[in-house]
């Protein structure tokens, strides 16, 4: 399967995240790398520079993957999303990334208000007592 | 392969793993729902144990970030199980992505990085892995949550 466009990658991980939804067990895996495969190649190791991927000439652009980890036993249920994202889009893409992620990772522990306002009270009470 | 209490720590540990294997690492973000643990109620102990016997917990869960680079072998994790982390923590991969484009970091981090302009990667790599490997033994469990205990603002 080809990579999707950023926004179709989006479309599909809101998906993804939402076939998840109210159910209790699976996974989802994202992963992120540098695109090095049909790039423009790289200048030849020189004795000054002898890894020249550490500095390359121009920016890179960063390959994101989605999966839902099914394996070979289940290929037919597999999910497999990938996109690529420019180096000049990235800032923009990881804002959009983060939204997409908080909105569909719901059964993270949500902050607990409860115990902070019991604390409070009983601070309060404490303070009461004290005054008296 | 450390687990890292913070995650700035795995952030800092991340960034010169990159720095110093920009093609070859990847970041790979687990988010992983379980079915609840069901636990027989303590029988006799403190008193906060409060609702031990509701059914139907919802399901937990809980978000692996583990940078790792095939071909050294170095791999750097971090767990949480709270939503309000998702963000930064994306925010973080966002950050990670700049030396991964081969982009420069960007201005706003005091680190000082000037030095290290022609180093081998092999260096690089070695300091990546050396502090990894002695910040391995506080991994314990995080059990108590209590890490983040702060005073009342009211």
């Amino acid at each position: 399967m080809g990579h999707l466009t950023n926004d179709e990658f989006f479309t599909k991980l809101v998906e993804l995240f939402d076939s998840r939804k109210g159910k209790d067990h699976g996974h989802i895996y994202l992963t992120q790398k540098r695109l090095s495969y049909d790039q423009p190649p790289l200048p030849e190791p020189t004795s000054e520079a002898i890894l020249p991927d550490l500095h390359p000439p121009r920016p890179l652009p960063v390959l994101v993957r989605a999966t839902n980890g099914k394996g070979k036993a289940d290929r037919a249920r597999k999910i497999k999303l990938s996109t690529v994202v420019d180096p000049e889009a990235l800032p923009a893409f990881f804002e959009r990334y983060a939204d997409a992620c908080k909105a569909g990772m719901t059964t993270l522990k949500p902050r607990d208000r409860s115990k902070r306002k019991t604390k409070a009270k009983k601070k309060k009470t404490v303070g009461a007592v004290a005054g008296a | 392969m450390p687990h890292y209490a913070k995650s700035e720590e795995w952030l800092r540990e991340s960034q010169l793993l990159l720095e110093a294997r920009p093609t070859t690492t990847r970041i790979t973000t687990k988010y992983a729902i379980k079915v609840p643990k069901v636990r027989k109620p303590k029988t006799g102990t403190d008193a906060d144990n409060d609702t031990p016997t509701t059914t139907a917990k919802p399901a937990r869960g809980s978000l692996v970030l583990k940078t790792y680079d095939p071909i050294s072998g170095v791999t750097l994790k971090y767990k949480t199980t709270k939503a309000a982390e998702v963000s930064r923590l994306i925010m973080c991969l966002g950050k990670l992505s700049r030396p991964m484009a081969g982009l420069p970091e960007l201005k706003e981090e005091e680190m000082a990085d000037a030095p290290d302009e022609g180093t081998p990667a092999a260096e690089k790599s070695e300091a990546a892995a050396v502090p990894a490997v002695q910040q391995q033994a506080p991994a314990a469990g995080g059990g108590g949550g209590k890490g983040k205990k702060k005073k009342g603002k009211k």
